[in-house]
């Protein structure tokens, strides 16, 4: 593994987040404000909740193509525990969690009990989770959350908004697993070479099994976030939202062959997503033009690094 | 090998089977109803008070140039295309409003909700919508109010402390009574109908099916309820399901409702590729310009809309008449431009008239 | 990684007879195919309308578009690679082909001209993978966008009517067989055949198997690759005309997630997403195998709540049976 290469990805990322913030900022005065800053923070925090956990995922070979459908899944569960089991509220939060962490595992138990490739037990249950999130819901909304609940999502802890806090607590919690313990090692381990691990007697399949069921754990966290964000429920909530969090973590450098990534890298890819979604609405792009642009950076941003990768490798 | 085949056999029969208990559904909400009086009599409104919210300290805006976003549900389709035409309209004739449409690429609501919430940032004065969902709209249009923006609905509602007025295209029970009415004329009043829709959770969609049931089983109780069939905002599929409607019922099936602008033309499409034109009516919502060779060949009698240009139109007024301060809360109408006067409703609501019914001698006048 | 899905079924070929070697080689397509039959016997003894000769048509035509965009899918995936832009391409050129129909140029400019498009766009998709090594998926991710982004901006989300009769081919019948279900066969088999029996077709199968040793017996991999991109741009062309000639008036937005209703149909018909192996049979009967779930959830009345959640179940069963298959007979190994 190149961690030379590794960290130049992300300081070109770094820098060319600046430029774009420099520009922006130049572009309208309302884009470097703390105040329009923080509240970007707040719209992004689901994706990055989600985008988080999918760089392990990633950075094993995988990936994870139902957390938005989990997302979906759980928002609705919240409600209809809360509303039609008539669990208090905070037990309805965590027992709808379990089910999307359950919902993790069991991609993880398809992946490595029947060796089905991760991509498509996903697609599979990507089918399923938005299904059964129809179903159960049958097409009602949950409403009228006490207000309490809409602090999460809503409201702010210490001037900051309070799920931007769970987000970059989140945040520097996987950066030193991933970077700092042998469980990440052990992910980069199998990513590189998943026959070559287990030969070397690591764990493979509780590892992979433990991420998809944090990649479902993930999204579930962001789904109350997301249901006290928007106080309602919905079966099409997160409908997308895999792409986004994939576009995050390889503009992020996450190889998407594996064994290669890094929770900085997604986080400064995050960023630099919003920036120009908000910056260039702020300049007066409109939303087509804007999704245009960020399609083209993602792939200059690859294309780009992997020169230097190149050059400085040879 | 014979094992393994049987077992993925036994897991595909096993789930098909399972799935068989039928219930009952039709696609409805479960709002309470107030299906319209059989004969058309006008249902007593009573007179509500303003219910609607009110941007904090908003400067005075009479007269001056206001910069206007529309955000409608998506960009990309013919109807918000229409209304944004509309839009484009009013701002030309008012002057002193610069109005632009900028809609997520797919009705997703929290692409919709970040869009409106860049355009608070960008510092618009006001703020026209169509919301994706009721409730997920509300907090944001909610932050808007707080910062003096002017807010007004149109199409589909938010909750109405939320915005300051909602111009109503048609009240849904009207909507409803047009179409089973419609229905009932062309299969008679023991026809039996199916309906495609887009998906059950489209706060309008639900709405009118919710309506419709109720007036149908109040003045057309001989009239039978197939079933409802989802179909996204998908043509191609919208089409396959009208399809397997007919396949399914056969000489059973009567009439089928679309209940978007994707879904009636595809429905017609498939009747008409069918060679059932004239067996099986076709009824629903849509924009003049995709249903004109279906009409034109009689295939497709009726098309229930109002003019969503108007709609846009009427909306970009009623934004306009806010900021000048011509439209305040407890007023009963507001003028707009060259609909005239239009009646304010349920409170906050801005009615812009009764649904139109397209046919063979109108639809030529339309362009949209 | 990649290795181990190198296709093994020249290994087994030796002393089995003809079922064995059948269901060797084509074991996923006999899942989807058997699944495809359960259905209509159980929903045939339900309701015998579904086999009514409309209704067969429905199912068989109806998704013809997405088949015929999944043989090219299936082919990029046999390189190892993948295309999630697919869905936003095929507005695209669906768009480009009722655009040169409402104005005035000749039929069939408008009929072929999205599949030069669709090549041409994939063939710069193709060298971003090939040459410049960018994964598939980050360059189809910021493909989808451009594409999407680029759609609205153009097209203002304007409709396109009044399209010329002669254009809407898909509505036609040839010899009473309707126009897609023609394409959908031909086009299957002729690929089918082409990526069996010729050099060039074998050769994705190698790249795909194992890219190193595709390299040493000289197969020009970076070329090869562009190639597959632009011919499955081509089919996208194709499954664009289908898709833009089946109604009267065109959209320009495409089904939500048809990029993923055609991976899946790619995956889901036995073509391994590790590239290397399966068949564009299998990518078509898994889209017959969609369009029939669909057909007959209908016709057996499931809850329109809990469709899609069966569908999903189906999927999965498929999947789960297909992976019992490989590995009971196997043991474990991967």
């Amino acid at each position: 593994m190149n961690y030379r290469a590794l960290l130049r990805h992300e300081t070109f990322l770094a820098v060319l987040l600046a430029i774009v913030l420099v520009v922006l900022a130049w572009q309208s005065d309302r884009f470097f404000t703390v105040a329009n800053l923080l509240n970007q923070g707040r719209l992004m925090t689901e994706i990055g909740l989600i985008a988080i956990a999918m760089t392990f995922v990633i950075a094993t070979g995988g990936i994870d193509l139902s957390v938005g459908s989990i997302l979906g899944l759980v928002a609705i569960l919240l409600g209809v525990f809360w509303q039609n089991v008539g669990l208090p509220l905070p037990l309805a939060i965590v027992a709808a969690i379990a089910a999307g962490t359950l919902a993790g595992l069991f991609n993880g138990l398809i992946i490595t009990r029947f060796k089905v490739p991760p991509l498509i037990a996903t697609l599979a249950t990507l089918a399923l989770y938005r299904g059964l999130a129809e179903g159960i819901s049958q097409a009602r909304s949950v409403r009228g959350y006490p207000e309490w609940f809409y602090v999460l999502g809503q409201g702010e802890v210490l001037g900051i908004p309070t799920q931007l806090w769970i987000l970059l607590i989140g945040a520097l919690i996987a950066s030193i697993i991933l970077a700092y313990t042998r469980w990440g090692r052990t992910v980069y381990a199998i990513g590189s070479n998943e026959v070559a691990s287990r030969f070397s007697g690591l764990q493979v399949e509780k590892t992979k099994i433990a991420l998809y069921m944090a990649s479902g754990f993930a999204a579930s966290v962001a789904a109350v976030i997301f249901v006290s964000r928007v106080s309602t429920t919905r079966s099409d909530m997160g409908t997308g939202i895999e792409l986004d969090a994939i576009t995050a973590v390889v503009l992020g450098g996450t190889s998407i062959f594996g064994g290669r990534g890094t929770v900085l890298g997604t986080f400064i890819g995050l960023c630099l997503i919003q920036a120009l979604k908000n910056g260039l609405s702020l300049a007066g792009v409109k939303g087509d033009g804007t999704i245009m642009l960020i399609g083209a950076v993602l792939i200059l941003a690859i294309l780009i690094s992997n020169v230097f990768e190149r050059s400085g490798s040879r | 090998m014979g094992r393994t085949l049987v077992s993925a056999l036994l897991v595909l029969s096993l789930s098909t089977s399972l799935s068989q208990a039928q219930s009952t559904w039709t696609g409805g909400d479960d709002l309470p109803t107030s299906p319209l009086a059989c004969d058309g009599t006008p249902a007593e409104a009573a007179a509500q008070p303003y219910d609607g919210g009110e941007p904090k300290n908003a400067p005075d805006r009479k007269g001056k140039e206001i910069t206007v976003v529309d955000v409608p549900k998506l960009v990309g389709i013919g109807y918000f295309n229409a209304t944004s035409k509309g839009i484009a309209e009013a701002a030309e004739a008012i002057g002193n409003m610069d109005a632009k449409t900028d809609g997520p690429s797919r009705a997703n609501i929290d692409d919709q909700i970040t869009l409106i919430d860049n355009y608070i940032t960008s510092g618009v004065d006001g703020i026209l919508f169509a919301a994706n969902d009721p409730v997920a709209i509300s907090p944001v249009l909610k932050k808007a109010l707080d910062q003096g923006i002017l807010v007004v609905g149109y199409d589909a509602n938010s909750q109405p402390d939320a915005r300051q007025w909602f111009v109503n295209q048609a009240e849904f029970n009207g909507i409803a009574k047009t179409m089973i009415d419609s229905m009932a004329a062309e299969i008679g009043e023991d026809g039996s109908f199916a309906i495609v829709t887009s998906t059950f959770s489209t706060p309008n969609q639900a709405r009118w099916i919710a309506e419709m049931e109720a007036y149908q089983a109040k003045c057309h109780p001989n009239m039978e309820w197939l079933e409802t069939v989802e179909a996204q905002e998908d043509n191609i599929l919208s089409f396959n399901q009208a399809n397997t409607l007919i396949n399914k019922y056969g000489d059973d099936l009567d009439g089928i409702f679309g209940m978007t602008s994707v879904a009636t033309p595809a429905a017609a499409d498939a009747v008409t590729q069918a060679g059932e034109c004239g067996n099986v009516a076709v009824v629903g919502l849509a924009t003049p310009n995709a249903m004109k060779p279906y009409v034109a060949a009689e295939c497709v009698k009726s098309v229930v809309l109002w003019n969503p240009v108007d709609l846009g139109y009427a909306a970009a007024h009623v934004l306009r008449a806010a900021a000048d301060g011509d439209l305040k809360p407890g007023d009963t109408s507001v003028e707009a431009g060259r609909l005239g006067e239009l009646q304010v409703i349920n409170g906050s609501e801005i009615l812009l008239g009764a649904p139109f019914v397209f046919t063979k001698d109108n639809i030529g006048n339309f362009d949209f | 990684m990649m290795s181990e899905a190198v296709a093994q079924p020249a290994r087994r070929l030796r002393r089995q007879n003809f079922a064995q070697r059948l269901f060797a080689e084509y074991g996923q397509e006999l899942v989807v195919l058997a699944a495809i039959a359960v259905l209509f016997v159980v929903v045939t003894l339900v309701n015998p309308r579904f086999v009514n000769p409309n209704n067969l048509v429905t199912i068989f035509s109806g998704n013809a578009y997405i088949a015929v965009a999944a043989i090219g899918m299936a082919m990029v995936i046999m390189t190892g690679n993948i295309d999630v832009s697919v869905g936003a391409l095929i507005g695209v050129l669906a768009t480009i082909a009722g655009t040169l129909a409402v104005s005035g140029y000749p039929i069939w400019v408008a009929l072929v001209a999205p599949m030069f498009v669709g090549m041409a766009i994939n063939a710069v998709i193709g060298v971003l993978v090939a040459y410049a090594r960018i994964p598939a998926i980050v360059v189809t991710l910021g493909a989808l966008s451009i594409l999407r982004g680029g759609l609205i901006s153009v097209t203002g989300g304007t409709w396109i009517t009044d399209l010329p009769p002669d254009f809407l081919i898909a509505q036609k019948r040839f010899l009473s067989v309707p126009v897609p279900l023609l394409f959908m066969i031909v086009l299957t088999v002729l690929a089918f055949l082409w990526m069996r029996y010729t050099a060039f077709g074998r050769s994705i199968y190698a790249i795909g198997g194992n890219r190193e040793a595709a390299v040493a017996t000289g197969i020009p991999v970076e070329r090869r690759l562009v190639t597959v991109f632009a011919i499955h741009g081509a089919f996208a062309g194709i499954a664009a005309i289908l898709f833009a000639t089946q109604l009267q008036v065109i959209q320009s937005t495409v089904p939500p997630n048809l990029e993923l209703t055609i991976i899946t149909a790619t995956v889901i018909g036995g073509v391994s997403i590790l590239g290397g192996s399966g068949t564009v049979i299998g990518s078509t009967l898994a889209t017959i195998l969609f369009a029939t779930i669909g057909s007959a959830l209908i016709f057996v009345n499931v809850s329109a709540y809990w469709l899609r959640a069966v569908i999903g179940l189906l999927i999965l069963a498929t999947v789960l049976a297909d992976m019992w298959r490989r590995h009971g007979r196997n043991g474990a190994a991967a």
